[in-house]
């Protein structure tokens, strides 16, 4: 049986001595403790139920992803996979999707690592994107069909100005560069992020294990083998945790530099820049995080979870998301700025490809997404401490994300002679066509759709993170007449 | 003879502690009991004795091995096919850094999983001893114990405050 609203209200005050809009001094809402004895239970039964807007959800992504296949069989069929121009938007499809759900989960890692009590709703949203690291795999398959050879295949066939070998970061060319070194790359990431998600969801399907019927209870039998709740269990796990989030974060840092370096960077020939790699990763982290607040505020609006999500979560992270968001303009403009000033015929063919002429619209959006819109609206205190002004900003960041795939990665795919020694030119810029537009957004399809999978197999909260929190906050008054509520936070180390 | 399971169901973290003490008292060895939570409580809130791990020696295993492999691969390569370039050495370290350091990434990630399965004991696919409350957030003081020893432990286990006392091979809550 589901635990009723009723009920949690009644069995708030047990643990966390406040509730929802019931608590939270001047700003209602803030703080959410959800009870404990009640949270396995509401959560074994969101995860069985279908709502109606979920099951909604799930057909229009479903529809995408054909959409998306579609587009990616026609496309094959047309253009084969020799030449890289008409995979331009797949490259832009692939790298948005990788962006957004490979930097998910440090949300969940790095928030862990400050021992943020806020983040413990968020946890679990930032970590299901683990999931959708198994489509980044097959998704990255034809990805390696589409990167050209390092060496030119051309070499001493009478095109004294063509280099032999192509700049890329992988200078002396070891056994298997770029294509298996990348490949090992995206995988490693994946296998990364799954573990972490097993070992944080041990607990919570070790709940579940005796309760849960058909394949969940299959599934959590087998995945929580042997987990109990010792404490040996949990130190291991804390432990594990913590070294995997690590590694995690160290290989995210590569592999989104090798991604970047290898499809953008590398793509358009004399293109040298060391910012591009951060700026790379940092939009990554910039509309990760936006999206996991998307997530957040749409399931706590639509999906039922309003008694576990408080505004405390949208308001913590808003801060972050307005520093990132100020790190975006300024690593921006430090790229900007060297090849502005720089003024060498390559360095200025680059700026009025990417930036002023052929992509120039697509640039223009992009700063008002990444950049203007949050930060106008993350500027605001009262829209910080909202629910909705946090994941709006991410809404935005998370256009401009694309705007910015689209515009580097496709710019990449259609800058000509990739063996050329620089770019001698200006391209034009390459625009959509039907199967295009099909790819691209199903791939985003494809995402949403490995999401919402995910999410009929684990809870969107990380239950035995939610249990500890209540163990270390609570409200209390200043004043015995009960004015003056303040939030009470323990440190256990 | 064989050690018997019997698990202590309590509402309440002290009288938890209370349990654990009584089994001290009794002569149980700190190793032959454990208590069994749904969340991480901090360290010692049930007197419970001081438990280590071996986690971080497996990472450092794995990176130095996969550093290794990094160097020799690309070293080795690059000296079997060496391709000059821009002027720079044969065995130039900027464009090993790429790979070795993949490999030691990968390696350390690898050694860490195998730590972790080993140092937690997971998975198995036996069932032990457990209780559906404790995922109400009731605690569990689990004992291994003599067969002679179970109607002393039980009776401590009631003294000290435990809403129910479960045996092996009776039906769970």
């Amino acid at each position: 049986m589901a635990a009723s609203e009723s009920e949690h209200l009644h069995h708030g005050t047990a643990h966390g001595e406040g509730h929802g809009g019931s608590s939270g001094g001047h700003y209602p809402g803030m703080w959410i403790f959800p009870n404990p004895r009640v949270i396995t239970r509401d959560m074994a039964g969101k995860v069985a139920s279908m709502p109606r807007g979920f099951t909604l959800a799930l057909l229009a992504s479903g529809i995408l992803l054909v959409l998306g296949v579609v587009g990616f069989v026609a496309r094959a069929a047309a253009d084969g996979f020799d030449d890289r121009a008409p995979w331009g938007y797949y490259m832009a499809a692939f790298s948005f999707v990788f962006m957004v759900t490979s930097a998910a989960p440090v949300a969940a890692v790095a928030f862990r690592f400050t021992k943020s009590h806020w983040r413990r709703p968020l946890s679990r949203v930032s970590e299901l994107f683990a999931v959708v690291g198994i489509l980044n795999i097959i998704m990255f398959i034809p990805m390696m069909l589409i990167l050209p050879p390092i060496a030119n295949p051309n070499a001493g066939h009478g095109n004294g100005h063509d280099l032999d070998i192509r700049r890329t970061i992988w200078f002396e060319g070891p056994v298997g560069a770029p294509h298996a070194w990348d490949l090992v790359g995206v995988i490693a990431l994946a296998v990364t992020a799954l573990f972490i998600l097993w070992l944080s969801a041990v607990p919570d399907m070790a709940e579940a294990r005796l309760t849960a019927r058909g394949f969940r209870g299959w599934l959590y039998r087998r995945l929580s083998g042997h987990w109990y709740g010792a404490k040996k269990q949990w130190q291991a796990q804390k432990a594990g945790l913590a070294l995997m989030g690590a590694f995690y974060f160290m290989t995210l840092i590569f592999v989104q530099f090798i991604i970047s370096s290898d499809y953008a960077q590398s793509m358009i020939p004399g293109w040298k820049d060391s910012i591009f790699p951060v700026f790379y990763s940092l939009t990554g982290f910039q509309v990760a995080l936006g999206t996991c607040l998307i997530i957040l505020y749409i399931m706590r609006r639509w999906g039922g979870f309003q008694e576990y999500y408080g505004k405390s979560p949208f308001w913590s992270a808003s801060k972050i998301q307005l520093g990132l968001t100020l790190l975006w303009a300024y690593h921006l403009f430090a790229f900007f700025i060297t090849y502005w000033y720089g003024r060498l015929a390559v360095e200025q063919n680059i700026i009025k490809y990417l930036f002023t002429q052929s992509y120039g619209g697509l640039f223009v959006a992009n700063l008002a997404l990444s950049f203007a819109i949050p930060f106008l609206l993350l500027l605001w205190n009262p829209v910080r401490r909202s629910a909705w002004g946090p994941p709006l900003a991410g809404l935005s960041a998370a256009a401009g994300a694309l705007m910015f795939s689209l515009r580097v990665m496709v710019g990449g795919a259609n800058s000509g002679n990739i063996y050329a020694a620089f770019l001698d030119h200006v391209p034009a810029a390459a625009y959509p066509d039907l199967w295009d537009i099909f790819i691209v957004t199903g791939a985003i399809g494809a995402a949403a759709f490995t999401y919402l999978l995910a999410t009929r197999i684990l809870p969107l909260i990380s239950v035995w993170e939610v249990k500890e929190g209540a163990l270390y906050q609570r409200l209390a008054t200043f004043t015995p007449t009960g004015k003056g509520e303040y939030l009470v936070l323990a440190k256990p180390e | 003879m064989a050690k018997r399971a019997i698990l202590g169901l309590f509402e309440d973290a002290s009288y938890a502690a209370e349990a654990g003490d009584a089994l001290q008292r009794a002569g149980v060895a700190p190793t032959d009991y454990d208590f069994l939570t749904d969340t991480p409580y901090p360290e010692g809130a049930f007197g419970e004795r001081h438990e280590g791990h071996k986690l971080y020696i497996f990472p450092l295993c794995g990176a130095l091995v996969g550093l290794t492999i990094g160097i020799l691969l690309t070293s080795m390569t690059q000296m079997a096919y060496p391709m000059v370039q821009a002027g720079k050495p044969i065995l130039s370290l900027p464009p090993m850094a790429v790979v070795t350091y993949e490999s030691t990434m990968l390696t350390a990630i690898i050694f860490t999983i195998i730590g972790i399965v080993f140092e937690s004991r997971l998975p198995s696919f036996k069932q032990g001893l457990y209780d559906t409350r404790i995922t109400e957030g009731y605690i569990g003081v689990l004992a291994n114990v003599e067969e002679t020893q179970l109607t002393e432990v039980s009776t401590l286990f009631t003294q000290a405050g435990a809403v129910d006392v479960v045996r092996e091979n009776q039906a769970p809550a």
